[in-house]
């Protein structure tokens, strides 16, 4: 009934697209936190036309598709800046900007629920509100939204598999090829699904953890 | 009614000394709510200042125009000499004067060392050495050297708001405000946090005080200064103000304050 | 360079079949996964140990696993086991399902528990069985309070209902990439795509701000 061998004989390739999924994962998340830590906080801080534009761009990436955004990201980067993309590349960046959206409301909501009463006595010191926010608010603000970018992260790499459809040679792409040579679809898709799960579930289980041990850290 | 809003200087304490912040006519609107209206009052140097009154009388609010936290709709706020909403950086005038808040606004992340350095070495460009030197001598004087290295989580209410009080004074201000420092904490913590703040008026500390506690009022205030409905309506020495104040209002507040075992119907009638 | 997006005018009917067919199958999912997600809300909150594990692996499963490879292990690997294939469209539907009830269950749950224990004690307190108290006072509060969760479940299936695509269900995202490959007009094809996707999530996404706006929940 169930057949390993292709697996076994395989496994080389498979073990090569899940650190693909690492990568692309770990990657995406990296320009998505950079793009979401500046969006979020120049929304929150920036006054009323800073935050319709950028909230323009939030709203887009809540409307349109990660598929559609990824199969934009690789057509329209040549069209655009003259030479063709690496189809990681390209992955990462509309991962990373279509992630980018939701962290950067997670900043957004993490940086308004510290009390308003922080912000005063960080002033009523001297302080400048740059240095309140970089100093006193944002460390605050990432405690509080540990258990958010947690679950962010987990998304990143659900989301990494969308990727497969513009080519990345993620875990979940190499599976479709191996599956499709040796029509082994059973063993082939149910090990993705327990690579995923085994990726997803601790992390999300981890970062559990460790907010419980800082989370006296964000409570003000 | 109007009141008598002229202090006459001779029979304050401490009058000789000049006037270190001075309110003329401050008035402020939030929408259509008027929160104060034309306030004037000054303090002098050395002085204790008690602001009392009935809650959203605008106390607070007066406060926090004093540093600059909130804008003026109207009149002017004078401290040591220089207008306080002029073209100058507040920051300057916010490192001259300490405040502490009712909700103590301790910075959870830092440890209590760092809460109390973080106002000289961010703002006042002290190096590391000397700003935990003196940090480590406040918390000594608030009586709380052993908890240096906790953080403010792990402190009761009584000894996160003397963290406060100590970390106000790190930036060595020449005055103090208070905003209601008791109102958040148990009854069996708020002796603590008096006692310290009497300690400092003995000391010389320049002082304004938001407050209900009217014991502490009576006892350690230079002047009292009362306010109804965002405005004054009377100041004057404690003595005066608890027991013989000239305005009905003050007399009415003071007479309300906690049960004495009136009935329901008493107290309706009585409003 | 010279765009053609008579193209896309040309083939307005096709976008507009995908489009009509991604609204349906967001509808229809979230209809069987609201009943769904209750239906595992409860089975996780059994005092029969065995149901609550089972239940509770189904459901981290679905969570912890991305949509895409569900779709593909539905199409795939299921058939295997239960010997019927069913076409795209109804395969689609059913891994859409057991992914979002899995999703909604998670939200009931938490709603249910975050009913504060006061709450329970005080209908116990007034003589309330707890079925009754369980149907008058909690469920309606934690109605209140997973709205708008559920408003955001809402808008990400809209989305990832263009993961179907990829077993040819043929709604906007298989339609809009068909009609690529056949005329080779990338950019035009691709900017209808994105901006009919667009038009129609902007609207929700909004709603959903209402939604999370009205429903704040308040202690």
């Amino acid at each position: 009934m169930i057949d390993l061998t292709p697996l076994l004989l395989r496994w080389p390739f498979l073990a090569n697209a899940l650190l693909v999924t690492i990568e692309l994962s770990l990657s995406s998340m990296v320009v998505g936190l950079a793009i979401g830590i500046v969006v979020g906080t120049l929304r929150t801080y920036g006054g009323r036309v800073i935050d319709a534009v950028f909230g323009f761009y939030v709203d887009s990436m809540r409307s349109v598709p990660l598929l559609v955004v990824l199969v934009w990201t690789v057509f329209a980067f040549p069209l655009v800046f003259g030479h063709a993309i690496g189809t990681l590349t390209a992955g990462i960046i509309g991962l990373g900007i279509h992630l980018g959206a939701y962290v950067a409301e997670t900043i957004r909501a993490g940086l308004t629920s510290v009390r308003k009463g922080q912000m005063q006595a960080a002033r009523a010191l001297g302080m400048s509100r740059f240095e309140a926010i970089r100093k006193i608010i944002l460390p605050q603000a990432l405690v509080r939204m540990l258990p958010s970018l947690g679950s962010l992260l987990t998304f990143a790499i659900k989301d990494s598999a969308v990727a497969s459809v513009i080519a990345v040679p993620e875990l979940m792409r190499q599976s479709q090829v191996v599956a499709g040579q040796t029509y082994h679809f059973k063993e082939i898709y149910t090990s993705a699904m327990i690579a995923y799960f085994l990726l997803c579930y601790p992390v999300a289980r981890g970062v559990d953890r460790i907010y419980r041990r800082v989370a006296h850290l964000g409570s003000s | 009614m109007s009141a008598p809003l002229v202090s006459p200087p001779f029979l304050r304490v401490g009058a000789e000394a000049a006037p270190i912040l001075t309110f003329e006519k401050v008035s402020k609107r939030y929408g259509n709510l008027l929160a104060l209206s034309e306030v004037s009052f000054q303090i002098n140097r050395g002085e204790v200042v008690c602001l009392i009154g009935p809650s959203g009388s605008g106390k607070s609010t007066l406060l926090r125009c004093a540093n600059a936290l909130e804008m003026l709709d109207g009149g002017r706020v004078t401290f040591e000499g220089a207008d306080v909403h002029g073209a100058g950086d507040a920051r300057r005038v916010r490192q001259r004067m300490g405040m502490v808040f009712q909700n103590f606004e301790l910075f959870p992340h830092l440890t209590v060392l760092r809460n109390i350095t973080i106002g000289p070495t961010t703002v006042l460009r002290l190096d590391t050495a000397a700003a935990d030197a003196r940090a480590r001598a406040l918390l000594h004087k608030v009586g709380l050297s052993d908890k240096v290295g906790q953080h403010p989580a792990a402190l009761s209410g009584g000894q996160q708001q003397r963290v406060a009080i100590a970390r106000a004074l790190a930036m060595e201000p020449a005055l103090m405000l208070f905003d209601e420092p008791t109102s958040a904490l148990d009854p069996e913590t708020i002796g603590e946090v008096l006692s310290v703040m009497k300690a400092l008026a003995d000391e010389g500390m320049t002082m304004v005080v938001v407050t209900h506690e009217m014991d502490f009022a009576k006892r350690v205030a230079d002047w009292i200064v009362v306010f109804d409905q965002g405005r004054v309506i009377e100041q004057g020495p404690p003595k005066q103000i608890f027991e013989a104040p000239t305005v009905p209002r003050t007399r009415e507040f003071l007479s309300h304050l906690g049960w004495h075992g009136e009935s329901i119907a008493e107290i309706s009638a009585g409003e | 360079m010279t765009f053609h997006w008579h193209v896309v005018w040309d083939n307005l009917d096709r976008f507009a079949t995908g489009a009509v067919l991604t609204v349906e199958l967001t509808v229809l999912t979230m209809a069987l996964s609201i009943p769904g997600g209750l239906l595992l809300a409860f089975l996780r909150l059994s005092p029969f140990g065995p149901v609550r594990v089972a239940t509770t692996a189904f459901v981290e499963l679905f969570r912890s696993t991305p949509l895409i490879l569900q779709i593909y292990w539905v199409y795939y690997v299921l058939p295997t086991f239960t010997e019927i294939q069913f076409p795209a469209f109804e395969t689609a539907i059913i891994g859409l399902v057991c992914n979002v009830s899995s999703y909604n269950s998670e939200t009931f749950r938490a709603g249910i528990v975050s009913i504060r224990t006061g709450q329970w004690n005080a209908g116990l307190a007034v003589g309330m069985t707890k079925a009754q108290v369980m149907g008058r006072i909690v469920l309606p509060q934690a109605a209140m309070r997973v709205l708008p969760a559920l408003a955001t479940t809402w808008v990400s299936l809209f989305k990832d209902t263009s993961l179907v695509s990829v077993i040819n269900v043929e709604e906007l995202s298989y339609q809009s990439l068909k009609i690529r490959t056949e005329t080779f007009t990338i950019l035009e094809v691709l900017t209808a795509m994105a901006t009919i996707y667009w038009l129609m999530g902007y609207p929700q996404a909004k709603l959903v701000d209402w939604v999370h706006r009205r429903y704040k929940a308040a202690e």
